[in-house]
């Protein structure tokens, strides 16, 4: 297994980096961390004739954290989102996250805009971002916007990217005062991807009556995908053990995951109902409500 | 009680070297990266050589047309099966005159498993080669084939190859009466067990460099574990055996991936075919495609006990789905055969095992070698016994052990020390206290399994080693030994052999290993046969060549031979630390004399014939290595996960030569076991592979593994050099049974298929609901 030949540029600027992009159209490929690109140019699934590096752009690399919400530039390494204190306060969910991609030498090099542009539905980052409802800031030649990141992912290794377009940030929502997190997924070997994983965010008014309730699920469709169904049955509900337990199994009506060589569909789907439970406790019991005590961290199973 | 040392001459408190954990003299360089693999040899002008594989695991090849390939730039040749002299050597793979078959090198007409090699190329650059294997032009005419061993063992079923019976081996293991036995028995117990393909997955892929030397001598440095292959590829190239020559040079790791002949044809004739240097190395994915993996196993097993738990009578059905070509199947299910009872006394037994052509990846050697599946099944059934009879899993084994001198199934006795009730109470001791679950759905569990593993061949290959030793003027000391080193410490282990008994210091050794030229031949680096073999061969020429240069040192010393002692380079006289004299001037003395300071010197394992093949009655193997191994487990029961807490593997290996090396084996043959027992498979579509990358063949990684406590005893008694066993293979066998054992003990529910994934046990705990499973 050899890298195919390509041609590497690595431009100063990000209109640079567009540029060259319009130029070689398909042909191009973005190269941040290189660790999804890499691998499938070496298992020759990616033959980009040209490597854009952007690793050398200043600027997207930032976290900025004002107040609550907190902006992380897309050349943010993962081992930088799992240390850095101010985005450990802020969104203590995307910090929980990051121990769980690859290993500590994959964490060293990838990047947050690398695993978004990349879109493998049982990634951690577009997992987290999913349930957060985040935005994802892109560039292109006809200058910056902002996509909700519901619209980002439209597929299996799909986003709405443009064929000019850079990722450059991901913008998280403020947290609210009552709101808990969870994190929870199921690994077949430390550091692989997720068989099923789950990632939810709620909610809770003064009453400790769920009033956001948001629920994502990957590795079980062709992105992380939202359980509406789910999310309705806990808006307005005190969220005991019933409750969540009721939510759990509508995830598990909701998903339609398929088989692969890992795990059968009715498995994932038996686990995305057990992933989304643990992910819901936990969830509660950061928010101050009444479920099962969570640790600190993700629900690793 | 662990018994005295048998007498060889000198008490273990008396060696000087044996027994130390020295530094091995190979291991400065692998760490530094400056270790010269296969792989890593760079010759003037040397091409490139790739292979084109199968892509369907059976079809006719209708057209095969490399002209194309043939006229690109850069490309130096291409050869097909009609290019080859001989493409293949007719041999009997079971070694006792049962079948006659040659395993094509290069497909002809058909291909009979994915990846199968179907044309090789030689070219100045990778490019160059992998652009010729595009031009080939292949058309094939895909077939069904046979892809399930069960069904391919049924009568009437379409066969792998025409006018041959699908199944092509069948070995009987008859003594007693098991219909009388299990009339007798209290509990009966019947199951079936299923082991799955896995694959060697050794550090360094398949590699190697050949040449024609200036002589005319096809050379091949490759990484194998049989430097005898020479011949095969002689008769491949039609040349006399003595034009060829083979070169190991240390492995990445063996394990009998690399027993049958990996890249060394390939190179050779591309090489024979150009007058070139030709190096091929393997991808890992063409590894995980092609290359023969461990036997998938379906073992049913009948077993009866006595109230008090004595068994009576075990009947045993085997079936090994082989792939399309023999390998070193038959002998594989010999060993399986024969350790079918495990390490147990059981007076009735009747055992068939069979092997069955598929067109599924081919299997072969694999550490382990059919003995460790074995064990997967006869420990599940001392488990369940015990649980029918309302026993503790140790009683049952400790009522059953095997003793020095007891008969096994073959009818031949026991032959030395089983040590199995001290290693059984040092494992389970191992564990300490049990662990509290960590969470509200988490149950700890914990086995124990025990085993028994052959080392040596059987003794009907009438097995041999040679080694030569050679003291230098300057009292250094010069080893030639025909072993491939694995990266076991097999090359080291021979210096500290030797060190122990002339008294040169180990660093003073200069050890020359695995060239067929150069290298007195000693017999490959399989069936845990090196320590016992060249290990022997290596001690008793040291003893011959003390015996020939003892008299002169007595002479320069005026003292009695028998009060010499030979250390710290020196030779000198027992109870007088200041009458000593340099090995350097003994050498000197010799020399002035006319006696040789050299020797070449051979051991010859014992020789019998095959057992009788209607009851497999007879000789088998020389010796066995015992161990028990223990494991705590946590079982998270609403997902199935099993997460390994505590492990301990202990064995009894007669004398640790070098006891790092010794825990070095016993660590990583665990990890190995452990890695088929929870994660590893290769997994099959039809015959098409689904795992061809580290990402989907999933062994277990250093956070998936505990700390493995490796506990060695040494009994005194095996048949290797100062009483060693071989440890090679011996620990690769009790992990499949010791987990399977913990899960069963944690969830009440006894997987009977390997590995035991999460949604194995998920599936298997959903469906226990109102059923009433043994343990």
């Amino acid at each position: 297994m050899y890298l195919p030949p390509f041609r590497y540029v690595a431009p100063r600027t990000l209109d640079e980096a567009i540029a060259l992009l319009r130029e070689h159209g398909d042909d191009a490929k973005v190269l941040a961390g290189g660790q999804s690109l890499l691998p499938l140019m070496m298992l020759g699934l990616a033959r980009p004739g040209v490597l854009v590096d952007v690793n050398g752009i200043p600027g997207l690399d930032r976290i900025e954290a004002d107040g609550d919400a907190v902006r992380v530039g897309a050349l943010v390494r993962h081992r930088a989102v799992e240390t850095d204190p101010r985005l450990r306060a802020a969104c203590p969910v995307l910090a929980d996250a990051a121990p769980l991609i690859g290993n500590i030498r994959v964490r060293h090099r990838g990047t947050v805009g690398g695993s978004l542009a990349h879109a493998d539905p049982a990634a951690e980052v577009p997992l987290v971002a999913t349930a957060l409802g985040a935005t994802v800031e892109v560039r292109g030649a006809g200058g910056a916007r902002d996509i909700p990141v519901h619209e980002f992912f439209r597929g299996y290794l799909e986003t709405a990217l443009g064929p000019a377009e850079v990722v450059t940030a991901l913008r998280l929502p403020a947290r609210g005062p009552r709101m808990g997190y969870g994190l929870a997924e199921l690994v077949r070997r430390s550091g692989d991807f997720a068989t099923v994983s789950a990632c939810a965010v709620l909610g809770l008014d003064g009453g400790g009556r769920c009033t956001h309730a948001a629920v994502a699920i990957g590795g079980v469709g062709p992105s992380a995908l939202r359980m509406r169904g789910a999310e309705r049955l806990l808006i307005g509900q005190l969220p005991g053990d019933r409750t969540l337990d009721d939510a759990a199994d509508a995830v598990r009506a909701e998903v339609a995951p398929e088989s692969d060589v890992h795990a059968s569909a009715d498995y994932r789907r038996a686990m995305a109902r057990v992933m989304a439970r643990r992910a819901l406790g936990a969830a509660v019991a950061r928010a101050g409500g009444e479920s099962r005590a969570a640790g600190p961290g993700a629900v690793r199973s | 009680m662990i018994p005295e040392p048998r007498a060889d001459g000198l008490s273990p408190a008396a060696y000087r070297v044996v027994g130390r954990a020295l530094p091995r003299f190979d291991v400065a360089d692998k760490v530094r990266g400056a270790t010269q693999y296969a792989a890593d040899w760079q010759m003037p002008g040397m091409l490139v050589g790739r292979i084109l594989r199968s892509i369907y695991p059976c079809a006719r090849i209708r057209r095969l047309d490399v002209a194309r390939a043939r006229a690109l730039p850069g490309v130096a040749v291409v050869l097909t099966a009609r290019d080859l002299p001989r493409s293949g050597v007719e041999e009997d793979p079971t070694g006792a005159g049962l079948l006659r078959f040659t395993t094509p090198i290069l497909a002809d007409g058909v291909v009979r498993y994915q990846g199968e090699p179907v044309a090789i190329v030689a070219a100045a650059s990778d490019a160059s080669a992998r652009a010729a294997l595009a031009a080939i032009e292949v058309e094939y005419e895909p077939l069904p084939g046979v892809h399930d061993a069960e069904a391919a063992a049924r009568r009437g079923a379409e066969r792998v190859h025409e006018g041959r019976d699908n199944v092509f081996v069948h070995w009987k293991l008859r003594r007693g009466d098991v219909e009388t036995g299990f009339r007798g028995a209290a509990a009966v117990v019947e199951r079936t067990y299923r082991t799955q393909r896995v694959d060697h997955a050794y550090l360094e892929p398949e590699a190697g460099v050949a040449w024609v030397d200036a002589d005319g001598v096809i050379t091949v440095r490759a990484s194998s574990q049989v430097i005898e292959h020479f011949r095969a590829l002689a008769e491949i190239l039609g040349l006399p055996h003595n034009r060829v020559r083979v070169i190991a040079p240390f492995l990445g790791g063996g394990f009998g991936g690399k027993e049958d002949m990996t890249v060394e044809p390939y190179v050779a004739a591309l090489a024979w075919a150009t007058g070139r240097p030709v190096r091929m190395v393997w991808g890992r994915d063409e590894s995980l495609l092609a290359r023969p993996k461990r036997h998938a196993f379906v073992m049913r097993y009948k077993t009866g006990a006595a109230r008090d738990g004595s068994l009576l009578a075990q009947e045993i059905s085997l079936l090994a789905d082989a792939g399309p070509y023999p390998l070193l199947s038959p002998r594989v299910l010999f060993a399986a055969l024969v350790v079918g009872c495990g390490p147990y006394r059981v007076p009735h037994v009747r055992i068939d095992a069979r092997a069955v052509f598929t067109n599924n990846v081919p299997a072969s050697a694999m550490r382990g070698f059919g003995a460790m599946q074995m064990t997967f099944a006869y420990e599940a059934q001392m488990d369940l016994i015990a649980h029918a009879l309302g026993m503790p899993p140790a009683a049952i084994r400790e009522r059953n052990f095997l003793r020095k001198g007891d008969r096994l199934p073959t009818g031949e006795a026991a032959g030395t020390y089983v040590a199995l009730p001290e290693l059984l109470r040092r494992a389970q001791d191992a564990l300490g206290e049990r662990s509290r679950p960590s969470g509200p759905t988490a149950r700890v569990g914990r086995g124990i399994a025990c085993n028994m593993q052959p080392y040596g061949r059987t003794v009907w290959f009438q097995d041999r080693a040679s080694a030569w030793l050679g003291l230098e003027a300057d009292g250094s000391l010069v080893i030639r030994a025909g072993v491939p080193d694995l990266g076991g410490g097999q090359a080291a282990s021979l210096a500290q052999i030797a060190a122990e008994v002339l008294g040169v210091s180990v660093e003073r050794i200069r050890v020359h290993v695995g060239d067929s030229a150069l290298t007195p031949l000693a017999g490959g680096t399989f069936a845990t046969r090196q320590l016992y073999m060249s290990g022997n061969a290596a001690l008793r020429c040291a003893r011959e060549l003390r015996a020939e240069i003892a008299p002169v040192a007595a002479a320069l010393l005026e003292a009695a031979e028998a009060d010499l002692e030979f250390a710290d380079d020196h030779v000198g006289v027992a109870g007088a630390p200041d009458r000593r004299v340099s090995l350097a001037r003994v050498v000197a003395e010799c020399s002035r004399r006319g006696v040789p300071v050299s020797r070449l010197s051979a051991f010859q394992g014992e020789r019998s014939a095959p057992p009788d093949l209607d009851t497999g009655q007879g000789r088998t193997f020389p010796d066995y290595t015992y161990g028990c191994h223990a494991a705590e487990v946590e079982v998270d029961t609403e997902t199935g996960e099993t997460r390994l807490l505590k492990y301990a593997a202990c064995h009894d290996v007669g004398r640790a030569i070098n006891p790092q090396s010794v825990a070095g084996q016993i660590q990583g043959g665990a990890a190995m076991g452990i890695g088929q027992a929870l994660g590893e498979e290769i997994a099959l579509e039809a015959g098409v592979n689904l795992t061809t990358l580290f990402a989907n063949y999933l062994m277990p990684t250093a956070p998936d593994l505990p700390d493995i406590q490796a506990i060695v005893l040494e009994s005194g008694e095996g048949r290797g050099p100062f009483g060693a066993r071989g440890i090679g293979e011996p620990p690769t066998g009790p992990p499949l049974a010791t987990i399977a054992a913990a899960v069963a003990d944690a969830t009440g529910v006894r997987p009977l298929e390997l590995p035991i994934t999460p949604e194995r046990v998920f599936r298997a705990l959903a469906g226990r609901a109102g059923t009433k499973e043994g343990r």
